[in-house]
């Protein structure tokens, strides 16, 4: 088991955030977390990724406690919806601090930036690349360390339907690379070919947890969306 | 037609004016605007008022000088206004002026019979000013007009006006980045989520926070030897007086990333930035002149920092006499770090 989450609560102002939620996720799941609005999605990747604590329950990544948050960074890349890059600085000083701290050799940010194509951006300042230049930078970041589980939260939100594509192009890729995968969405559709597995919340409860086909057919999906 | 334009203008002008007074207000500039005259009128009903003036002022006698005896007489029934304290020599009364046990120190003039030399610390203060007052106005009441019993002013502290308002300016520069840099950086990171960002690292808490710490010490200790080097001013003890710059700035800084660590946005930082660094300024920056500030301003870790300074530049202090105000300055540095780390580990508004 690569990811076991027990009771993980999150609650703000006693109503919104993630009730006690009890999952688990083996090595070289594609899993898709998705709800709508202040569903939860977000607050549970944000609570796997260390960027938040939890008010009560657990969770294991790789055997490490979500308390051991040094140990467990080196093991997920957390992409967030909104890049949080260093905008007055280029993509090579981003992606070198970040590999500083990582202790990664600056090697790697060659062959990084070649893989991702983004060497011709690389004395860009973050602050004048299009949002998807931004999220793909914010995706090579979240490699650096070569992680083997990546979380991704709403990662096509406000991007154009090329650069969609191409991040879904990307999330394939990463699988099939045998990279374990969560990422959020509020548009089931377009994941439907995509996901191995689906979770599904609402109003901070997991309502849902099976197979892309299965959730097709089921009436939560028919309830939430049609 | 025109006046249909004009008055959809207005209308737009009114809408957006209404639109940035909400976000005044909704982060916290608003409160600023209350704040800064409340404060100013608070700090007026903290310096003193007329009647101050008529409190004693401490006066040093040598014991060997041979002063005139209606001098002496007036001052000595003069009980209500002075109080007399007898010093062994020059050199004993300039020490108790220093440690501030006496408010002047009289001395017999070379030049004329009938005139006194009055030493006192600083020539611009409230101290100096009542002492003259007071004495014009019993020589008034003895003598008539005559000429003054006061014929010279020597201040301990030497120096011009610049000289003497310099430790102000140092004071200004470290609470600058303090209460105003320090903040702004530290929220600014939390409101682009950069911090979140930084926290996806193997990097620790601790290690974020001595980092923000180091950088306010360096801009600090830049800005104070940048503005050394234009202003050329003989600092006294130049171990002790950046050993003091150090321990500021690391007491400051240290506060202003608290402040900073308790706002959202950097909006609201600047706001809780000013509305530390009036209060730590003023108070300490004009206890020189008010009793009433004096005794209120050495709460403020602020006034340790400018009085410390002070002593190092005019009086030739040095770190070991100023142990308490270094402590003090470091306790509260050491407070404010440790309350910041419990911040950042519970991720307070991160």
């Amino acid at each position: 088991m690569l990811i076991k989450v027990y009771n993980l609560t999150k609650i703000y102002n006693k109503k919104r955030g993630l009730f006690p939620t009890s999952f688990e996720v083996d090595s070289g799941e594609l899993i898709s977390v998705i709800g709508h609005n202040g569903a939860g999605k977000s607050t549970l990747l944000r609570l796997l990724s260390t960027n938040l604590l939890p008010d009560s329950g657990d969770a294991w990544i790789n055997g490490i406690n979500l308390k051991n948050r040094v140990a467990l960074v080196r093991k997920i890349g957390f992409v967030p919806e909104t890049p949080n890059l260093f905008d007055f600085f280029s993509v090579e000083y981003n992606l070198k601090l970040f590999a500083r701290l990582f202790k990664i050799p600056f090697s790697r940010i060659e062959e990084i930036m070649k893989e991702f194509n983004l060497l011709s951006f690389r004395n860009s300042k973050i602050q004048i690349l299009s949002k998807g230049l931004k999220q793909r930078v914010s995706i090579v970041r979240s490699l650096l360390s070569d992680p083997p589980i990546l979380l991704f939260d709403e990662p096509t939100s406000g991007i154009d339907y090329e650069m969609t594509k191409e991040i879904y192009r990307l999330l394939k890729d990463f699988h099939s690379k045998g990279k374990t995968i969560m990422f959020t969405s509020h548009r089931p559709e377009e994941i439907k070919t995509l996901a191995t597995r689906i979770l599904v919340l609402h109003q901070g409860n997991l309502i849902f947890d099976g197979s892309s086909q299965k959730y097709f057919k089921s009436k939560t999906y028919e309830e939430l969306y049609l | 037609m025109m006046m249909i334009i004009i008055k959809m203008m207005l209308k737009n002008i009114i809408t957006l004016t209404l639109n940035d007074l909400a976000i005044a207000f909704k982060n916290r500039t608003m409160y600023l605007i209350f704040f800064i005259p409340f404060f100013i009128f608070l700090s007026f009903k903290l310096i003193d008022h007329e009647e101050t003036s008529f409190q004693k002022a401490r006066i040093g006698l040598v014991q060997t000088e041979i002063y005139t005896q209606i001098i002496l007489q007036t001052i000595k029934s003069a009980d209500s206004v002075f109080k007399i304290f007898r010093v062994s020599n020059n050199e004993e009364g300039k020490t108790w002026l220093k440690e501030k046990k006496i408010d002047g120190l009289l001395l017999m003039s070379d030049k004329n019979q009938n005139s006194l030399i009055l030493i006192v610390l600083k020539k611009e203060s409230y101290v100096t000013i009542s002492i003259i007052q007071k004495f014009a106005a019993l020589q008034k009441m003895v003598e008539g007009n005559n000429l003054n019993w006061i014929s010279d002013i020597i201040s301990l502290q030497k120096g011009g006006i610049q000289k003497q308002s310099f430790p102000i300016w140092i004071l200004m520069i470290v609470l600058l980045v303090g209460f105003i840099i320090i903040p702004a950086q530290v929220a600014e990171e939390k409101e682009k989520k950069l911090l979140q960002a930084l926290l996806q690292t193997p990097m620790r808490e601790i290690e974020w926070l001595f980092a923000k710490l180091f950088s306010g010490v360096i801009l600090t200790v830049v800005a104070v030897i940048f503005l050394q080097l234009l202003c050329k001013f003989n600092f006294g003890n130049i171990f002790s007086y950046f050993a003091f710059i150090g321990i500021g700035s690391f007491c400051f800084s240290a506060y202003g990333i608290f402040l900073g660590l308790l706002c959202r946005n950097q909006a609201s930082a600047r706001t809780l930035g000013v509305i530390f660094y009036l209060p730590h300024l003023l108070p300490s920056a004009l206890s020189d002149f008010s009793k009433t500030l004096t005794s209120v301003a050495p709460f403020l870790p602020s006034y340790h920092f400018y009085e410390s300074i002070k002593a190092i530049m005019f009086d030739e202090y040095q770190t070991s006499n100023l142990s308490f105000k270094w402590t003090y300055l470091l306790l509260v540095g050491f407070l404010t770090f440790f309350f910041s780390y419990i911040l950042i580990k519970k991720r307070f508004l991160i």
